[in-house]
C-alpha cells in the first residue's frame, strides 16, 4: 500500500533520517528487512525492527477491512448506526423535564458538557447520574458502573449516600407496585453499598495528574468493562489557575477532548463534564459565558447551561446535534436532582389567613 | 524519489546499482540528473546500457503534460454538480457542490457546521442517490437526526432505509487513523474495488479541525506537516476521483499568540456559511 512516510506515526528526526535517504512510502520500507534498514540510515538494530513493526502494523490495520480486527478501521453505514443508537439506553437524571428536553437522558458515545455558575447543581447532577447510571436494566436503567474524576475535591460521600438511598427507595416502590419476579432478584444487587462499591474515585490535583488519569483511562475500562458513564467534574479548575502558556492549554485540552470522545465511542459510555463561567465583556454589556474559550466550545457534543433566575433553577440545552435548544426548570433536593414540584392550588400569597379553616397543605418531598 | 532497486526496469541489474550506489547515486532522480559519460568511467558500466536504462526511468517516472482544450474537454464530461438540498444554499455556491472541488464550512461553537453537513449527506444519499462517506472526529454524527432529515425529505420506509444504507460513516479521533481513513479511501477508489456499496461521490469530513488542533503551535512544525498532508489527500481525493469534499473547521475569535507564521484558524481561506 502506498502510504506516504508523513503519514505514518514514527518520531520526527527518525522520519528525517528516513528521507534523508530516499525512502517516500511505507511500501518501500517494508521490503527492505532490520539489518539492511539500520545500516542505511545509522540507527541500532532493535530501532529499525521497532519501526519496521509500527509501519507494517499501520498497513495491515488498513488491510484487514472487515473481520474483527479492533484496530481496524470501522466504517458502518448509518442504518446500522441507527439501529445501535436506538437500542442504546440512556442515562436518566430523575428530573423528567432534562430528560425529555436531552431526548431521553444523558446520551452513550458522546461528551455531554454542563455549565454553570457556582452553587447552581452541577456536582449534584453529577452525583446523581453517578448513582442514575447503575440502575438495573428492568426499572430502565443501565444497569452499568461509573468513573468519579474529582479537580475540585467537592465529592461528598454522604451526599452520594443520600442519593443513592432515595434511588433505592424509588426502586424498591415500583416494585412493589409492579410485582414482578427480576425487580426482586434486582433489588438484591442494587443496595447502597453495591451502588458505592461500583463508583470508581479519581482525585487529581492538577492538569498533569488529570491527563494522566485521563490518557490511562482506556487501560482501566478494558479492566472493568461495565463502565457506562465518566463523570469529570471540573475540567476547568485545573486549567484556570496557573496556567501562562495559553497555547499550551489549547492545546492540551483539545487532545484531551479527542482522547474522551475517542474512549466514549469504543467503549460505549457517556462522558460528563462539567465547566466553570466567566464574563466575556462586550461593548456596552458583559455576559457569563463558558470557560476555557472558544476552542473549547468545540469539544462537547452536547452544552447544557445550568443557571439562575430570581430563586428558580434553570438548564437550558445550549448546543446539541440532535434535540432542539429549550430551557426547563429543575431543583435539588435532599433526594437529588428532581423536577419542580408543581405549587399547590390552594396557596394564595396572603396565605392561610384567607381561609382559616382549612390547613395549609405542607409539602412532602417525595418522587 | 524513488531508490533504485533491481527489477525497476528492464536493464537494471543488481550489480549496476551496487556499482551506483558506491558512487553516491541512490534514487531515480540521482541518476537521470547525473551526467552519464562521468558515472559510465566511474563505474566502469557501459554507456549505452545507461543511456537505455535512463530513458525507460524517464517514461516511467515523468508526469506528462495535458493541453488546456483537453482539460477542458474532459471536465465538462466529467464534473458533475451535487445540489445541497437548500435553495439557498446551492445559489450560494453557484449552483451546487462541485465535485473535484474542496468546500469548507467554518464556524463558531453551535452555529450548524454539523447539521449542514448532516443534510447534505441526506441530500445527495436520497435525492441524488449517490454514495456518502462521512467522516466522524467529533462524536457530533447522530444517526436518529438524520433519519430526521431523510424522513422530512420523502415518507416511504424502503426509500429512507435505501439513502441510509448509503451513507457510510468512519469515527477516527486522530490525525493518524484519519489519514490512514483517507488513504484507505484512495486505495479503495483506484482499486474500484466495490467496497460493499459502490463508488463514493461525496466525502464529508467534521471535523478537521479536531484532529489538527492538538498538534498546532508550540516551536514544533510537525503539525503543520501533518495539517498540510491532511489537506493534500483531500484535495488529491477530490481531484482524482471526482468527489466533493466537504471538510468543517472551528472559528476561534482571540488570537491566543505564539503562533509566528501560522493564522490560529487552520485553513482559514474558505467560504464561511
Amino acid at each position: 500500500m502506498q502510504r506516504d512516510l508523513g503519514s505514518l506515526p514514527l518520531a520526527p528526526a527518525l522520519r528525517a533520517r528516513l528521507v534523508g535517504a530516499g525512502f517516500s512510502t511505507a511500501q518501500e520500507l517494508l521490503e527492505v528487512g532490520p539489518c539492511e534498514l539500520s545500516k542505511e540510515i545509522g540507527i541500532s538494530k532493535e530501532e529499525a525492527l521497532e519501526t519496521l513493526q509500527v509501519i507494517r502494523q499501520e498497513c495491515d490495520s488498513n488491510a484487514v477491512r472487515t473481520g474483527g480486527d479492533p484496530t481496524a478501521l470501522r466504517k458502518c453505514t448509518a442504518l446500522e448506526l441507527l439501529e445501535q443508537e436506538q437500542a442504546q439506553g440512556f442515562v436518566i437524571t430523575f428530573c423528567s423535564a432534562l430528560d425529555d428536553m436531552l431526548g431521553g437522558g444523558v446520551q452513550l458515545t458522546k461528551i455531554t458538557e454542563i455549565c454553570g455558575a457556582p452553587g447552581v447543581g452541577k456536582t449534584q447532577l453529577c452525583m446523581q447520574l453517578a448513582v442514575d447510571v447503575q440502575i438495573p436494566e428492568c426499572f430502565g436503567g443501565l444497569a452499568g458502573e461509573a468513573v468519579y474524576i474529582d479537580t475540585e475535591g467537592s465529592f461528598m460521600v454522604e451526599r452520594v449516600v443520600d442519593i443513592a438511598t432515595a434511588c433505592v427507595q424509588h426502586c424498591q416502590l415500583i416494585a412493589e407496585a409492579q410485582q414482578e419476579e427480576d425487580h426482586h432478584k434486582a433489588l438484591e444487587t442494587f443496595s447502597l453499598e453495591g451502588i458505592l462499591s461500583h463508583m470508581y474515585y479519581f482525585r487529581c490535583h492538577d492538569y498533569t495528574e488529570l491527563l494522566a488519569q485521563i490518557y490511562l483511562l482506556p487501560d482501566f475500562l478494558s479492566e472493568h468493562s461495565k463502565v457506562r458513564l465518566v463523570a469529570v467534574d471540573g475540567i476547568a479548575f485545573p486549567f484556570r489557575h496557573d496556567f501562562e502558556d495559553l497555547s499550551l492549554r489549547t492545546r492540551l485540552l483539545n487532545g484531551l477532548a479527542q482522547q474522551l470522545i475517542s474512549i466514549a465511542n469504543d467503549h460505549k459510555l457517556a462522558v460528563i463534564l462539567t465547566n466553570q463561567m466567566t464574563t466575556r465583556i462586550g461593548q456596552s454589556q458583559s455576559t457569563l459565558v463558558p470557560a476555557l474559550g472558544e476552542s473549547w466550545g468545540h469539544a462537547a457534543t452536547i452544552r447544557l447551561i445550568l443557571h439562575w433566575d430570581n430563586n428558580q433553577r434553570l438548564a437550558t440545552l445550549y448546543k446539541s446535534p440532535s434535540q432542539k435548544e429549550s430551557t426547563v426548570p429543575y431543583c435539588v433536593t435532599p433526594h437529588g436532582f428532581r423536577d419542580v414540584q408543581p405549587p399547590p392550588p390552594s396557596q394564595t400569597p396572603e396565605g392561610s389567613e384567607m381561609n382559616p379553616r382549612k390547613r395549609p397543605r405542607i409539602e412532602e418531598d417525595k418522587q | 524519489m524513488v531508490i533504485l532497486h533491481a527489477g525497476l526496469c528492464p536493464g537494471l541489474t543488481a550489480e549496476m546499482i551496487q556499482l551506483l550506489k558506491a558512487n553516491g547515486i541512490q534514487t531515480v532522480v540521482d541518476f537521470i540528473s547525473s551526467d552519464l559519460e562521468e558515472v559510465a568511467q566511474k563505474c566502469s558500466l557501459s554507456y549505452k546500457a545507461l543511456v537505455a536504462v535512463r530513458r525507460v526511468l524517464l517514461a516511467q517516472f515523468s508526469a506528462f503534460p495535458i493541453n488546456g482544450a483537453d482539460l477542458y474537454e474532459e471536465l465538462k464530461s466529467s464534473m458533475a454538480i451535487l445540489s445541497t438540498g437548500s435553495k439557498s444554499l446551492d445559489k450560494l455556491l453557484d449552483s451546487g457542490l462541485y465535485t473535484g472541488e474542496v468546500l469548507e464550512l467554518m464556524g463558531a461553537p453551535g452555529s450548524g457546521k454539523t447539521q449542514v453537513c448532516l443534510s447534505i449527506a441526506a441530500s445527495v444519499s436520497h435525492s441524488l442517490k449517490q454514495n456518502v462517506l462521512f467522516i466522524d472526529s467529533t462524536g457530533g454524527f447522530t444517526a436518529s437526526r438524520l433519519l430526521q432529515l431523510v424522513q422530512s425529505r420523502t415518507e416511504e420506509e424502503e426509500e429512507q432505509v435505501e439513502a441510509l444504507q448509503r451513507i457510510q460513516v468512519a469515527h477516527v479521533f486522530d490525525i493518524y487513523k484519519m489519514l490512514a481513513a483517507l488513504q484507505e479511501l484512495r486505495h479503495c477508489m483506484s482499486q474500484q474495488v466495490v467496497c460493499s456499496v459502490g463508488p463514493v461521490k461525496l466525502l464529508v469530513v467534521d471535523s478537521v479541525s479536531a484532529v489538527v488542533c492538538p498538534l498546532l503551535g508550540g516551536r514544533q512544525s510537525e503539525g503543520l506537516a501533518l495539517m498540510m498532508q491532511l489537506a493534500r489527500e483531500l484535495k488529491t481525493l477530490a481531484r482524482e476521483f471526482g468527489l466533493a469534499t466537504v471538510p468543517t473547521g472551528i472559528q476561534v475569535e482571540l488570537d491566543i499568540g505564539g503562533y509566528e507564521a501560522l493564522e490560529e484558524r487552520p485553513g482559514a481561506s474558505g467560504e464561511e456559511l
